[in-house]
């Protein structure tokens, strides 16, 4: 039996990775040496991979 | 190549700096050594970006970006490592940390007006923001400031 996440915490999550995503693609952006498209794509890719890996870490890590 | 005023700075920078962490990592008690070989990272970083500026070469920055990157990252893996050793101790040094934060603000923000404004300028802000927020997780680190931190 699945459970269905709320859609809050849909929208909350969607909104974490967009988050990142925004800055690792930014930040890609910044550190390349020269912009063009096949940069572009690659970045953007490179950032959602990143994305979802950043969001595991955070998720994994607790404070007490 | 003339020895310009970027060249300079970065000699002094290593000569000053770079041997006095590599004596602080080479001699003394343990504690002692992890505080010096974290400053390492904040001694030898502004002097590679400088020696990037003193070149001509942007694509040298790389290099401090690496070092300011993984730097503290080594710092953590001994803070971890070395946990049980230096359980009573804390070992910090927070005039010395934060002289060599103000150190690397100082450096990126001379580059930054040196150069043209652009993506270079955001990059070199990158760094310094890695280097001295690495520099300072990295130093609370060492003094015990995340014993509550769990998982991972």
């Amino acid at each position: 039996m699945t459970r269905r996440a709320a859609p809050r915490a849909v929208l909350l999550a969607a909104g974490e990775l967009l988050a990142w995503w925004v800055v690792l693609a930014l930040l890609w952006l910044v550190l390349i040496s020269t912009v063009d498209t096949l940069e572009r794509i690659v970045g953007a890719s490179c950032a959602a991979v990143g994305a979802v890996l950043a969001r595991a870490g955070r998720r994994a890590v607790t404070w007490r | 190549m003339a020895v310009n005023g970027w060249i300079l700075a970065a000699t002094i920078e290593l000569g000053g700096g770079g041997a006095a962490a590599l004596w602080g990592v080479a001699t003394g008690p343990p504690a002692r050594r992890v505080i010096a070989q974290n400053m390492t990272t904040s001694a030898v970083c502004p002097a590679l970006l400088l020696l990037a500026q003193g070149y001509g070469r942007p694509s040298y920055v790389d290099l401090a970006l690496l070092l300011a990157l993984l730097g503290p990252v080594g710092t953590l893996v001994f803070a971890r490592l070395l946990g049980d050793d230096l359980a009573g101790q804390q070992p910090s040094a927070w005039a010395l940390t934060w002289t060599a934060a103000g150190l690397g603000a100082a450096v990126v923000l001379a580059l930054c007006v040196a150069g043209s404004p652009g993506r270079a300028t955001v990059k070199l802000l990158v760094i310094g923001a890695l280097l001295i927020s690495g520099n300072l997780v990295a130093s609370r680190a060492l003094a015990g400031g995340f014993r509550g931190v769990r998982g991972g």
